[in-house]
């Protein structure tokens, strides 16, 4: 066993360094969308590793392997044909104008499904029983990118969705076999036009300079030998299929190993290769840490994922349990994406969750739609969710889920809330003193100290007798805060 | 600009600015003077090292059916691949014995006489596509080959030429920012109404209070300059981002947004004309820019949208209206430049994605096609530009749609080396011919 770098070692409480709430909210900030009072409380009594082993207790495998009922809508498409073979049967005979409207309908029902599993989706991180497996799923679904906006077909994508859930704390190994296997990735990466007459190296070069190794540890030559290797793999529209007759089984040299390859081995040897451990691991440390990183420590977490045969629990542990994780630094210096920022403030308020229709708008202004990466990049996330335009998207999306109907049946996660005044919006009760029920908002919201002036300015917006109202406009307040948009 | 007028407008604002180290929003000292007195807004555009051209882009946004924009009433072809949908050759408004303009295009044909218009005919790409999301993207990137592109070709130019500390280089109108002002570095500045382009919570005072820079001790902001707000330290030479330096640059970004929509807020509102624009959002958004231009923005790009040219069942009245809507908002625009005598300062370009199939539908409508025309307006443009290129064959076709005689690239080369006066190379990649299109 290689020595793991000091940053990644577990954090151990001092008495000047404690493990507190912030760095209880922390974690639940960043293995999830964000926790509740009662949530932290539990992490804080659980201490970090129990804490951590804890929100990676979920089962391994899609989301009906947790619960049959919980699922998206997808009556939209039930009906229509899935594979291709089905769907040229069912144009058979058929006149121009009635494929057009028959074309129509389906696009239409495929929409409508879209929208259902991202609705589904959002639901689901906010309200589900698992956060941090929504939360890796999301991470991966920016890694393993496919558009809905290339790939139309709703049942693909939520194969799709379901394949990264399952994987999303598995092995990475038999993940990347899965993902090269899924066919919307084969679609939106041309593997489906990849064949051996015609090579189509598109999903090759993506496989290393984006998923697996990085930009600058293959050639040119690698990306041709590993397109051959998978021409031929593709789908039927419903499933992966292998078109034998499409392959190509001559030999090929790969990072100058000579074989007769096919995908399987290509990503085996892609494993092995010393870059990969690391770029996965620079991967999560963006996401889930900081977007800089000191190669060296990145370098030692790459190390703890190949030593367990890649498997991803014991270098997620690592990695949420360490100092580096709780160093003052990194706590709350990440830009909230937007559905971060959605989601956690729906939990942390208590409010809620509008239909993905209704947000549709504010997450495409924010840059952000679920189903929808802008590129196979992803999302940029970071600084790039922010200019002066989405600036006041993401103040004016909060301050109007705030405003939004309070939850009204019982989740399992989210903590219970005062339902009893169904007006509108958040509950506040005017109890203690204003200083009191600044700290407790802010302690709820921000989960971090702020400054002493901007303290200040919220106890002067309530003044000396707080009520209702004056309360209420203080919470606008600390929503408005840019505080608020970092976690 | 002195930093103690900056500061005056500030307290005049309401923000509370009380330290010494004091914050300097990133573009505050170039143009804060037009909000400080709207009373005394200058007629042009004040700029810093560069022309003060401006350019206005209008997007037809699903298709637009190029054929019955720019009529080839003198060929058969077109009246028997049309049998529903063709205009009669006495209604066409004519440019010559072969092509004339939709009937309700009477103010374009207006522009075209007094040499205000060139019409680039048969303008298109290589292997066209038909998908609308991934033919705009070609269009808005000016890239057809490459799938990962994450700028946009008015972006690109945006990054070649400006700063980036002023968000106002690009503004589109609209809830989303189009792929073709985004850049690298620069990114545009974007909203559907300017009412919406601000912060809606009620407690405007101390919202800016939070927001507004020297109330805690974290926000010693670092003026303009510095690296674009990149809000790194260095630590032990790793770079690492910090929660301080995270606030710094949303506190920053956060008043920069205020200072741009009081302005822009104010700008809009304090708008009076006489030019009579088209409802809705495409006649709103031209008034809006024309309002901004007046209000002296270092704007360089604007951008409207004027969508639902996807006709695929019933196209005629459709695309009647649509013709008129888009004509009257062009012609109030333009009416309203004169007026403001600020019409010789700006170019404006109207593309679509692709034009539509030769032979009409079965549903008296028209599918996705390829080459279509583009339009391109302004004092600027030389009287013999007004029919560039060519019409492109009725029959000669590719997969039943026209082939393209000219690609759009050559017309954004144009724009960008005669118009903004800027090399086109790095911005397309390579080098395009440029049309002979302007006044020299």
């Amino acid at each position: 066993m290689a020595r793991l770098h000091p940053q990644l070692e577990p954090f151990v409480e001092s008495s000047s360094d404690p493990w507190d709430r912030v760095k209880a909210a922390h974690l639940l900030n960043r293995a999830g969308f964000g926790g509740t009072e009662q949530e932290i409380n539990r992490v804080l009594e659980a201490g970090p590793q129990a804490a951590v082993d804890e929100l990676l207790d979920f089962p391994d495998g899609p989301s009906d392997l947790i619960s049959a009922t919980d699922q998206p809508d997808l009556s939209h498409i039930e009906g229509y044909p899935r594979t291709f073979a089905e769907r040229r049967k069912l144009f058979e005979g058929k006149t121009a104008e009635e494929r057009m409207l028959l074309n129509q309908r389906m696009n239409q029902a495929n929409q409508q499904a879209l929208r259902a599993i991202a609705n589904w989706w959002v639901q689901r991180m906010a309200y589900g029983p698992y956060p941090f497996h929504e939360k890796l799923t999301l991470f991966w679904h920016g890694h393993f990118t496919t558009s809905a906006r290339d790939e139309r077909s709703a049942w693909l994508m939520w194969q799709q969705n379901e394949t990264w859930r399952a994987h999303a704390a598995g092995n990475f190994g038999r993940f990347v076999k899965a993902v090269s296997r899924d066919p919307a990735m084969l679609d939106y990466l041309n593997n489906q036009q990849n064949r051996k007459a015609r090579p189509n190296e598109n999903y090759a070069r993506e496989l290393m300079e984006l998923f697996t190794l990085g930009i600058g540890n293959y050639t040119e030559n690698d990306i041709k030998e590993a397109a051959r290797a998978f021409t031929g793999w593709a789908h039927d529209g419903e499933a992966f299929i292998f078109r034998k007759f499409d392959h190509d089984d001559g030999e090929k040299t790969f990072f100058g190993v000579r074989g007769n390859f096919d995908g399987d081995d290509i990503i085996d040897l892609i494993l092995r290769h010393k870059a990969c451990g690391p770029y996965i691991a620079s991967r999560f440390w963006n996401f889930f840490v900081n977007e800089q990183y000191d190669p060296a420590v990145i370098a030692s977490l790459g190390e703890v994922l190949r030593e367990n045969d890649y498997e991803l629990r014991p270098m997620i542990r690592t990695l949420l349990t360490s100092k580096a994780f709780y160093n003052r630094q990194n706590i709350g210096s990440q830009i909230k994406s937007p559905i971060q920022l959605v989601v956690g403030t729906v939990r942390l308020l208590g409010v809620k969750m509008p239909e993905v229709n209704r947000l549709n708008g504010a997450l495409n202004q924010m840059g952000q739609v679920p189903l929808m990466p802008p590129t196979v990049k992803g999302w940029p996330g970071g600084k790039m969710w922010i200019n002066t335009s989405t600036m006041f998207v993401r103040y004016n999306t909060v301050l109007w889920l705030a405003g939004g109907e309070p939850v009204t049946s019982g989740r399992r996660v989210i903590d219970a809330i005062n339902r009893r005044n169904r007006s509108s919006g958040i509950q506040v009760e005017v109890d203690g003193s204003t200083e009191q029920i600044v700290d407790r908002w802010v302690e709820r919201l921000i989960q971090r100290p702020i400054s002493e002036q901007k303290r200040a300015i919220l106890i002067e917006a309530i003044g000396s007798e707080p009520n209702e109202s004056s309360v209420r406009n203080m919470v606008s307040l600390i929503l408005s805060m840019p505080e608020y948009q970092l976690c | 600009m002195t930093h103690s007028h900056t500061r005056r407008v500030f307290l005049q604002r309401g923000l509370a600015l009380v330290s010494a180290g004091l914050t300097v929003p990133t573009f505050i000292d170039s143009t804060v003077w037009a909000m400080a007195d709207p009373l005394d807004v200058k007629l042009t555009q004040q700029e810093s090292g560069t022309d003060g051209k401006i350019l206005v882009v209008v997007q037809l946004s699903g298709g637009n059916d190029g054929l019955n924009t720019v009529i080839p009433y003198g060929d058969d072809a077109y009246y028997r691949a049309r049998p529903g949908l063709a205009k009669r050759a006495e209604e066409v408004l004519k440019l010559n014995s072969y092509v004339g303009l939709h009937p309700n295009l009477a103010p374009l044909k207006e522009l075209y006489d007094d040499g205000m218009l060139s019409i680039i005919q048969g303008v298109g790409y290589p292997n066209p596509n038909r998908s609308h999301f991934r033919s705009m993207d070609i269009w808005h990137t000016a890239i057809p080959d490459k799938e990962v592109t994450t700028s946009g070709w008015l972006g690109r130019y945006f990054d070649n030429t400006c700063s980036g500390e002023d968000p106002h280089a690009g503004i589109a109108i609209g809830d989303t920012a189009p792929l073709a002002m985004k850049g690298e570095r620069v990114l545009p500045l974007n909203f559907e109404r300017p009412e919406n382009y601000r912060y809606k919570g009620q407690d405007q005072e101390r919202y800016l209070k939070l927001n507004g820079g020297t109330v805690g001790q974290e926000t010693t902001v670092e003026p303009s300059g510095t690296g674009g707000g990149s809000g790194q330290t260095k630590t032990k030479g790793v770079r690492i981002i910090t929660p301080d330096n995270q606030l710094e640059f949303l506190t920053r970004t956060a008043m920069d947004a205020q200072l741009s929509s009081d302005r822009i807020t104010q700008l809009v509102n304090n708008y009076n004309t006489r030019s009579s624009y088209p409802r809705g959002s495409y006649g709103e958004g031209l008034r809006t820019v024309a309002a901004m231009i007046r209000g002296g923005l270092p704007t360089r790009v604007y951008y409207v949208s004027l969508g639902g040219f996807d006709t695929h069942a019933n196209q005629g009245g459709r695309h009647d209206n649509l013709m008129q809507q888009f004509a009257q908002g062009v012609s109030a625009f333009w009416n309203d430049m004169k007026e403001q005598k600020n019409h010789q300062r700006v170019l404006m370009m109207c593309f679509s994605e692709f034009g539509r199939r030769v032979q009409q539908n079965a549903s008296q409508g028209t599918d996705h096609g390829a080459a279509a025309p583009m339009f391109l307006f302004g004092p600027a443009i030389e009287k013999r530009a007004g029919l560039v290129g060519n019409h492109p064959s009725l029959t000669r076709l590719d997969q039943g749609d026209l082939i393209h005689n000219i690609d759009f690239r050559n017309v954004y080369a144009t724009i960008l080396q005669d118009w903004l006066n800027t090399p086109s190379k790095p911005i397309l990649g390579q080098q395009f011919k440029t049309i002979p299109i302007f006044k020299s």
